[in-house]
């Protein structure tokens, strides 16, 4: 079907569901990325040390993050806190923003364990004679390294994220799918708003490529980088 | 604890029919997706290892295309988008209309048949070329070859990923169901909330129920992991036993 062909609703549809859509799930993402390495990291560092009882407390934490359902995590942040002493109550897409990050910053924890304990033994020491204490043997000698085996998980991470960004539109996010479910929702209405037509078909179907098109080169690069890196 | 005390857990006592009911339905159509999972992985798994023509092409596809989009999505197609395909092509008169649970269903088996086909591929392709050839040499039927040396051995290399495969299925049965009303766990919990407006207490409750289903999951799969897996050692034992068998 050459372009022109395109039914008169498709304009509308599809500049609502991009320039509103795609900049929260943009955010949703960026905010979950940053905050699963930056807390992951830490914590997956720490889980190296000798300490058991830190040790026990970082291996729940994971655990429970990663054995709920995503969607089980968003509600107790969205729904559950509010009604808790602190009444912490949070907009839709910062309540998606921390779930994400409980989630991912468990993921690579587990993932940053695994390649701060690929450093060689050498390395701990030979930062250590040089006196370095063990926030410095770790910032500039022993995660520089580390990176490189962390970047293809965090890769993969961001993919995952990405996708994972849809579950806020359950919790009313107009994010990528929230705005596609209320553009089908607008269409199956009666005029003038809507066409009494339902174009699911279409819309979710238009939603999913588009997912397409932003994830897959992303998992094209992790493969990639896990070939050269790794 | 001293807010775990403060929790009205009677509420969640006189009702716990609707969790029970919603568990109940996660097992069924997890298990029920499971299955579905498993089988299309074998498939179309086989069919990627060997390179059958047309179909491992295909098989490719799907595999991307499921991986790269979002089950919610996915599961709003399915539900929401395909009963239009009626419309579209009109002329036919044909109804794609699916049930909640039918369509819950079919998005994890889908969702999970895709996953699992990478994961048998995997499998597959480990499998020494030299024990296929062996067999063949030997004149075993390539299907014969399939079901008596790579299978065994393949499906033992891919048990681990699969499973984990499959313990995402289970947990992913609680973002379709919230999505296209099936009443599951995750839904019956929300469902519930909605007319009482006690959030802390459903949703703590619900949260022990899934960390005790997939905790429990987790330890079983190390228990039989351990009890099929294919070290190094024991592989050279099952080449060992199986050229013995064959001599």
């Amino acid at each position: 079907m050459p372009l022109a062909d395109w039914p008169p609703w498709a304009g509308p549809v599809s500049h609502f569901i991009l320039h509103e859509g795609l900049p929260l799930t943009a955010k949703i993402a960026a905010a979950s990325v940053v905050g699963s390495a930056a807390v992951g990291i830490v914590l997956g560092t720490l889980l190296t040390i000798d300490f058991l009882p830190v040790r026990a407390l970082i291996r729940l934490y994971i655990e429970v993050w990663r054995g709920l359902p995503l969607i089980v995590t968003l509600f107790i942040v969205f729904f559950a806190l509010p009604g808790l002493p602190l009444h912490l109550r949070f907009t839709q897409w910062v309540a998606a923003a921390i779930s994400l990050t409980l989630w991912g910053s468990a993921q690579v924890a587990e993932a940053t364990r695994g390649a701060v304990e690929s450093i060689p033994r050498e390395q701990h020491e030979a930062a250590s004679a040089l006196g370095f204490g063990w926030v410095g043997r770790h910032a500039y000698v022993i995660l520089p390294q580390a990176s490189r085996r962390l970047l293809p998980p965090l890769v993969s991470l961001l993919v995952n994220v990405i996708q994972n960004t849809t579950l806020a539109a359950l919790i009313g996010a107009i994010e990528l799918l929230g705005a596609a479910q209320s553009q089908v929702n607008r269409l199956s209405g009666p005029p003038p708003a809507g066409l009494v037509e339902i174009h699911a078909f279409e819309i979710y179907g238009g939603v999913m490529i588009l997912f397409f098109v932003i994830s897959f080169p992303l998992t094209r690069l992790a493969a990639f980088l896990e070939r050269r890196l790794i | 604890m001293q807010l775990l005390a403060s929790f009205d857990w009677s509420f969640i006592w006189e009702n716990r029919g609707e969790f029970e009911s919603g568990l109940r339905k996660t097992l069924e159509v997890s298990l029920l997706a499971i299955a579905g999972a498993f089988l299309v992985g074998l498939f179309l798994g086989a069919a990627r290892a060997h390179r059958v023509p047309v179909v491992s092409w295909l098989a490719a596809i799907y595999v991307e295309v499921i991986r790269n989009t979002p089950i919610l999505v996915q599961a709003f197609f399915i539900f929401f988008g395909l009963p239009q395909i009626t419309s579209i092509f009109g002329h036919f008169h044909f109804h794609i209309l699916l049930s909640p649970f039918t369509a819950a269903w079919l998005t994890l088996v889908i969702w999970g048949g895709a996953f699992n086909t990478e994961n048998f591929r995997a499998g597959f392709e480990a499998v020494p070329q030299r024990y296929r050839e062996a067999a063949l040499a030997l004149g075993f039927t390539r299907l014969k070859t399939f079901f008596n040396i790579t299978l065994p051995i393949g499906g033992r290399i891919a048990l681990p990923s699969s499973i984990n495969t499959y313990v995402s299925v289970l947990k992913n049965s609680a973002l379709v169901g919230p999505a296209i009303s099936f009443p599951e766990l995750t839904y019956q919990a929300y469902s519930l909330e909605s007319v009482s407006f006690k959030a802390p207490e459903i949703y703590f409750a619900l949260a022990l129920i899934y960390l005790t289903v997939v905790w429990m999951l987790s330890a079983l799969i190390r228990l039989l992991e351990a009890r099929l897996a294919l070290p190094e050692a024991r592989r050279v034992r099952v080449r060992q036993q199986q050229l013995r068998e064959v001599v």
